[in-house]
Formats: structure tokens, sequence, C-alpha cells
């Protein structure tokens, strides 16, 4: 009896077992198919029913360009599905509605609009949509929304400008609490954003519905009226290949929005209780130039249009969501010059240098200027803007380097040589290229001013100089405990040119092609 | 006297109460095994790896296996999925990632040297082994060809020769223990040119691998493919890309492979060893009290026997006692009426009465 338990016993848990172990077997073996997905830009996933509480079912994808091209086909046009309203003369952005009233109103307009439509067009032999709730509540999506985000870029909206003979008040406006309307201010338009956000808050419009009242509005308006116009499907605007075809203009003049020539960048901000003789000094800023470097003012004057220290302070104030003065320049700028490292001239030598390292405390000053002589430091304000102007018209950017009779001409590598022959690198080819890559570029300027610089991209870790150490003195057998985070010779080598050559996009000698740097030996068989 | 129903139940329960009590015990008590302190492993950095081959030739020349159909300089082969097989140790595949700067990344692929190896704890006679220096090594002599280890292997490496008719062997990579043990590379990582391939101490690794995540946060992955998969392997990787994207699982867990069959085995030696030690315990403390019980009535009786010889010894002797003195009070009784009796009638008869009293008594 006792023996017959064991063996049962033992059974079962060998069974329990194997099917626990098989368990784990089908489950690995499952994979997600993700193939016949489309990409589209005119996706919009229609969830309005979500706002009322639990959804019965799937939400409804629908594809905007599709059916407006099949109204178009029936002659019908976007008042088919978007109602005017009387007021304003606006259309509405929501379908047959002008508002979310409650579940069964918003449910039977979509159903009875829809299916109404989608049965008219059936019953007149045309290819029509679904009429069956499976139809469009489907619980796998077919399509994915590749839908870029449009920038009314400075050459946009010149062109903008230009269209509507300076008819600024189109699009920009203010409330009038007083008034209780929407008023335009001269010399006060900014960016959309500013007041229109993301999610719905209060009664102001969301940046969705705002943009799509306005611009699309207007479009539609001018088409109506038989003059040239800008696109009404969704694709024009909010897919990337066509973004790329927007007409760009050649020079675009500079947009007057009250903005200074130049200013000092404060080192305080309301509510500092720092000593003044420890604060950095201000930073003399370009503004007109960097006005330039950018497509539109939103990208540095992320919330108003104001000056930085308005909401950013020493410490951080609520306005500016606690970042600090400190942090949000920083951020902003060295966080823009830093992008500029990924293009190729500079990746090649940047792209090897840790992106959390620390700047060097030498080029706190290239920013945070000394002022001038008998100038005494004192507080931003204070300081007339034009020395600021003077200050940075006294900087002459110049990229330091030794003269090309100094550097090397050919360096031969030899002490590896085992299966090739030696490798002569043209040392010297390669310093120019470097060079006359960044020649031209300000900003490079202001950061290789010591001439050997330059050099410290493949002479790393080792002080600027003429004669750095070989590249052996500090690289040589590998998997080495005391260095343990440092590459072998030939690691070295290999990692520092085909690195390079990676980052700067130079495609000859490919990585794998072994005798494009080393020539053959001549006695290896 | 017998245990019942309700007592027996009462000590199952107690005794799978401590069973399942051990068990958590053993969780709580941090009892896992983190890797010998001195094993070693090896680093592959994905975003070094060139895709040349060379760890693939050097494999073949350092574990002399026949020579290759296609060359190693042939690099299109890579563009097939390719697995170890018994005459390829290790393999690179070539996987093409759209979205990355440089389209096509490479992945090499062997044994990944668990800390806790399947495979190991799959074979039953011990020819695979994790040894004290991180490999994971295979003893031909003690091997049956169950090839238990290869349905193991949740990375589907051990290779078995079925051409071999006689002496089929499982092939695999061993991170050549044997050129270790001589202080030379692992011939893989000797031939890199780009150091894609790291060797050293696996801690050191660790290290090595988080310090150039940290340097390059936007380039790499966060994670250290190994650290934890499947327990943790001496065989690491770390990616610019999804590990699944190039043929990594993910979906492996952090739990080593013996964990999920130690629960189920674990309780064999508790059913077969425990079982006849309980029943046979049970039996005994039964037998034992039955024992006691028997002995103590033994005394029980023997002291009732004795306490009631007593009484009746005592009841006796008071009954004689009794009787004596009635006797003692009738005869005087008697002899008194005698004599008066007597006294009435003549003095001659007074003597002779007296000696029958005397007689009686």
């Amino acid at each position: 009896m006792q023996k017959n338990t064991c063996t049962r016993q033992f059974v079962l848990l060998a069974v329990i077992a194997g099917m626990a172990f098989f368990a784990a077997e089908t489950r690995a073996s499952t994979v997600v198919a993700d193939s016949n997905v489309a990409e589209r830009s005119d996706v919009i996933n229609i969830d309005a029913m979500t706002i009322f509480g639990p959804i019965e079912r799937p939400t409804v994808e629908f594809l905007h360009d599709k059916h407006t091209q099949a109204a178009k086909k029936m002659g019908k046009d976007c008042l088919t599905c978007h109602p005017r309203d009387e007021d304003s003369g606006q259309l509405s952005i929501r379908y047959m509605r002008f508002g979310d009233m409650d579940k069964k109103t918003v449910m039977d307009t979509y159903h009875a609009g829809c299916i109404t439509c989608h049965n008219e067009q059936l019953s007149a032999g045309e290819t029509s949509g679904p009429v069956v709730c499976a139809g469009c509540h489907g619980k796998t999506k077919k399509t994915i929304s590749n839908r870029q985000t449009v920038v009314m870029d400075n050459s946009l909206h010149l062109r903008h400008i230009r269209k509507t003979k300076g008819g600024c008040r189109i699009c920009h406006h203010v409330y009038d609490i007083e008034a209780k309307k929407l008023v335009y201010k001269r010399r006060e338009e900014s960016a959309c954003r500013y007041c229109h956000p993301d999610l719905p808050e209060d009664d102001r419009m969301t940046i969705r519905e705002a943009s799509h009242t306005a611009c699309i509005g207007c479009h539609r308006r001018l088409t109506v009226q038989n003059k040239s116009s800008g696109p009404m499907e969704c694709i024009a605007c909010h897919d990337a290949e066509h973004q790329a075809n927007i007409e760009k203009l050649p020079r675009v003049p500079r947009l007057r929005a009250g903005q200074p020539d130049f200013v000092f960048i404060k080192t305080e901000g309301e509510g500092d209780t720092e000593v003044k003789a420890a604060r950095m000094n201000p930073v003399p800023f370009d503004h007109k130039a960097h006005e330039t470097y950018n497509d539109t003012c939103h990208v540095c004057h992320h919330a108003t249009l104001t000056g930085c220290g308005e909401c950013h302070s020493t410490p951080g104030k609520r306005e500016g969501s606690g970042i600090s003065l400190e942090q949000a320049m920083h951020r902003n700028c060295i966080g823009c010059h830093e992008q500029r490292q990924l293009e190729s001239a500079c990746a090649g030598c940047h792209g090897f240098m840790s992106q959390s390292r620390q700047m060097p405390q030498t080029y706190c000053s290239t920013c945070h200027m000394a002022p001038p002589v008998g100038e005494v430091r004192t507080d931003a304000d204070r300081m007339p803007v034009a020395s600021a102007a003077e200050m940075l018209a006294a900087r002459t950017p110049t990229l330091a380097t030794y003269d090309m009779a100094d550097v090397p001409e050919k360096v031969t590598i030899e002490s590896l040589s085992e299966t090739y022959a030696p490798v002569d690198m043209p040392h010297g080819k390669i310093v120019s290229a470097l060079v006359n890559g960044i020649e031209n570029n300000k900003l490079t300027a202001y950061f290789h001013t010591e001439r050997g610089t330059l050099c410290r991209g493949c002479h790393h870790n080792s002080p600027a100089t003429k004669t750095p150490p070989r590249c052996v003195s500090c690289h040589d057998k590998p998997f080495q405990e005391k260095t343990l985070f440092r590459p072998g010779l030939m690691a070295a080598y290999h990692q520092q040119c085909m690195g390079c050559h990676d980052q700067m996009g130079i495609e000859k000698p490919a990585s794998r092609d072994c005798i494009g740097c080393h020539k053959e030996k001549r006695n290896h068989q | 006297m017998s245990i019942t129903r309700r007592k027996f139940l009462g000590w199952m329960g107690a005794a799978s109460a401590a069973a399942v009590a051990g068990k958590t015990a053993k969780a709580a008590t941090n009892k896992e095994f983190p890797g010998y302190p001195q094993g070693l492993g090896v680093l592959f950095d994905v975003t070094r790896c060139i895709g040349c081959r060379r760890c693939e030739e050097a494999c073949n020349e350092v574990n002399e296996l026949p020579p290759p159909e296609i060359p190693f300089k042939e690099l299109s082969v890579m563009d097939n999925k390719r697995r170890t097989d018994a005459d390829h140790f290790t393999v690179v595949n070539s996987y093409n990632i759209p979205e990355r700067k440089i389209g096509s990344v490479f992945r090499k692929i062997q044994c990944n040297h668990c800390l806790e190896p399947a495979c190991a704890s799959a074979c039953f006679v011990k020819a695979l082994k994790k040894t004290e220096t991180g490999a994971v090594v295979y003893d031909a002599s003690v091997c049956v060809g169950c090839r238990y280890c290869m349905i193991a292997c949740p990375f589907e490496i051990p290779a078995y020769e079925y051409d071999e008719p006689l002496t089929p062997r499982i092939r695999k990579c061993t991170m050549c223990a044997p050129r270790v043990a001589d202080g030379l590379l692992p011939g893989c990582v000797a031939s890199c040119p780009t150091e894609a391939l790291t060797f050293g101490k696996r801690d050191g690794l660790l290290k090595i691998a988080r310090k150039r995540i940290q340097k390059h946060p936007d380039r790499y992955i966060d994670h250290i493919y190994g650290e934890r998969e499947m327990g943790g392997t001496s065989w690491l990787y770390i990616s610019d890309v999804p590990f699944s994207k190039i043929g990594l699982r993910e979906d492996l867990g952090t739990k080593p492979a013996p964990e999920f069959t130690a629960g189920a085995l674990g309780a064999v030696p508790m059913v077969v060893g425990l079982w006849p030690v309980l029943l046979t315990g049970i039996y005994a403390i039964n037998k034992r009290k039955e024992k006691i019980a028997a002995g103590e009535q033994a005394d029980a009786v023997a002291a009732a026997v004795e306490k009631a010889n007593e009484t009746a010894a005592n009841n006796l002797a008071a009954a004689m006692e009794t009787a004596e003195k009635e006797k003692t009070s009738a005869v005087e009784k008697a002899v008194k009426k005698a004599l008066e009796e007597a006294a009435k009638r003549e003095e001659p008869t007074e003597a002779s009465e007296k000696d029958d009293t005397r007689e009686d008594a």
C-alpha cells in the first residue's frame, strides 16, 4: 500500500513537471504578427464615446482622406459631415455636431450618419464602407498613424503674411476678458500654443481644434471662392514626405516682435538671495543671429515671448515649473549646441566622447564672458545692451590648428603587423579633412581655440600638445585587470578608425574590407 | 490503543505545513547562486561587431573542427539565420535594422555558459558540468547520448554528432576552457579585431558594460543581456538595438533553469525518503504507546490485586477478631451461665467444668 502511494505520487509530480516545462515552451513560441498594417497620416481614432465612461465596442479607425475623396466623387464637400456655426461662420471639427452632449446623442449621430451614407452608396451600386457593427468596431487595427505635427516655420509664416497681405488679425488674437470676445492686438501676436493647450482646459480650444478650425476653415473659404489656397487633405500637412515638399522661401526677413538684437542673459532672477559678487558673469547673447539658426521662436520661447528670467530664477519658481535659471539655460543652450556635435563633420571625434561627461571648466568663460576692462561687473539689467554687442564683436572666433608643416604626413603602424604588412596611415590627409570639415563653423571655432584641441579627437586623454604620446603608450595588452576599461592596441586602432569612419559617413574603406587599409604580406601564404 | 482517523489527519497536516514552511524559508534566505566569484566570461558589444567572421574562423581552428564548406571570407552566409551545430560552435548572423544609421548589426551565437545551466541540470550522468572558471564543460566518457541537454537548453546550443555511428558526442562551445587553463584567451576573443568581445571576470565585465552604457546612454539600450536572464549567464551582451531583434530571447525570465524543476524534483526525496520514515515513526510511536499502556495496565492490575488481597486480609482479620470476640463472649457467657447453674446445683462439679472451658479455647 505504502509503495503504491509513493509510485503514484512520483508519477503525478513527473507529469506536473512535464506540463510546466511544455507550458513554458509554448509560451515562448507565441509570435506577434504585425504585417499588413499600413502607415497613414490621415488615421483618426474615433474615441468620442470614451468621455462617457467605459466603452462597449472598440474605437473606430477612420481614414479621413479616404472619406474626403469619396465625398468629392459624390459632389459633396466638408459641410456633409461638418456643420457650420452660423454666428462665427466656422465649421465644427466634430462630426455632425458642435459639442459632445450625451452618450446616446453622440452615438446615434455617428450611427445614423455613417450607416445611412454607406447604405445609400451600396444601393447606388458604389463601393462603400461597412454597415455592420464589426465592420467599423474592429478589434485589430489595420493602420498605424505616422502623422507628423505641422511646424509653422518662418518661411511658411512669411508665405501666409504675403498671401494675406499682412492680415495678422486673420489668425492672431487675444481674449478680451471685459468684452468677452477675441480681439486682435497689434504687437501682441504670439504663437498659437501659448494659449491653446494640448489637452482641453477651461473654455479654450485645444491646439488641435484651433489649428484645424482656423487653417482648414480659411483654406476652404478660399477654395469655395475659387482662389488659390492651402491644402485641406490630412496628408498634405501631416505626411513627412509632403512636408518635405512644402515650398521654402530662400530668404526670410526677420520677424519683428519687439525683440532685441543683443541681450544679456541674466544670471540672477527675482527672489535671489545669493551674494552678488559670487554670481557668474551675465552672458552676452546674439539674439539676432540665433533667430536665423531656428525655424521658429517657439524653439526657445516655449511658453511665452518674454525673457527667460521671467519664469526661471536661480532657485526656480512656480511659473517655470521649478526649473532653475541655470538648468533652463544650460539645457537649452548646451543641449542645442551638443546636437550640432552629431553632424557628420563633428561626430567623428565627438561620437567617442562620453555623453555624460562634464564640460571642461575652461569653457565656462566662453559664454560667461568677462566684462570689458574698466567696466565693473554688475547686474545684467544695469549693463547697457550695447556692451553686449561690443563684447560679442570683440570676440573673433578662430579655429586654432598647428601648421600643416608640423603635422606628420604619414604614420606607419607596424608594431602589430602579423598577418598583414604594416599600415601607412595618411595622417596629414586625415587632419586636413577634419580641419576642412569645421573650418567655417562659428560654433566650433569658439570651442577649438587651443591648437591641440582638434588633435585630441584621436589623441584623447593626452594634453593638447604638438607631440602627443603614441597609442601604444597607453594601449597595450587587452583585458588587464588594472586597466579594465582600456582597449588593447589592436582594438584601439580598429575602434578609432572604423568608429570615426562610421560616424562621419565615410564609406571607403568598408569595415570588413581588410585590404582596404592593410596590404597583404608578400611572404604570407 | 490505536490512532484515530482525526489524529492521523492532524499529523499529516503538520507534516505538509512543515514542508511548505521549509520552502518559503528557502526563498526568504536569499539563497540564490550568484555564480562563482572568480568565474570568467565574455562581454559581446553589438555596437562594436563589424561582422568579419574572424571569431568563427578562430573557433574552427582552436577546436580542430572540419574545414568549412564555404570559406570564412565569404560574408554573405551571415544573412541566413544560421545555428550552431556539431561542426560550428559559434556563428555570427547579420540582422537588418532599418531604423539604425548603419543598417546591419551582427550578433555572435555560442553557448552562453549559464551560471546555473539547464543542460547540466538535465544531465543525469553529470556529463555536463559548470566549472569554477565559468565554463560549462562536457565529459564524453560518461555521456549516454540521451540528448536531454539539447531539449533543456533555452538557447538551443548543444549539438549532437548524428553522423558519428559509434561514438557520437554532444558538441558545443567550451569557452576554450583548455586554452584558458594554459593562460591563453579564448580563440574568438583573441581574434576579434575590435574587441567586440571582451574577456575577463564576469564581475569586471558587468562593470565595463555599465560604464559603456553610462557613457553613451543614447546609444545603448539600458540593459545587460545575461546579467539576470535564466539566472545569469557568463556570456553577456550589450546592444544599441532591442535584443529581441537580434535573436536573443527576451521571454526567458530571470529564474535559473534548475529552479523550474527544483520544486517537483525536490519533492521526490521527500516522498521516497520521508514517507517510510514518517510512517515508521507513526508506527513506532503507536507501538510504544501500546507498550506503555500495556505496562501501565499490568502495574495497575498488580496494584489492584495487591490492594484487594490486602483488604481481604484485613477483612478476614477483622472478621476473625470479631468472631473470636463473639466466641469468647459466647463462651464467657456460657461459662458464666454454667457457673451460675452449677453454683445453684452442687459444689463438686465446679472443677470439672472449668477444665472443659480451657480445652475449648
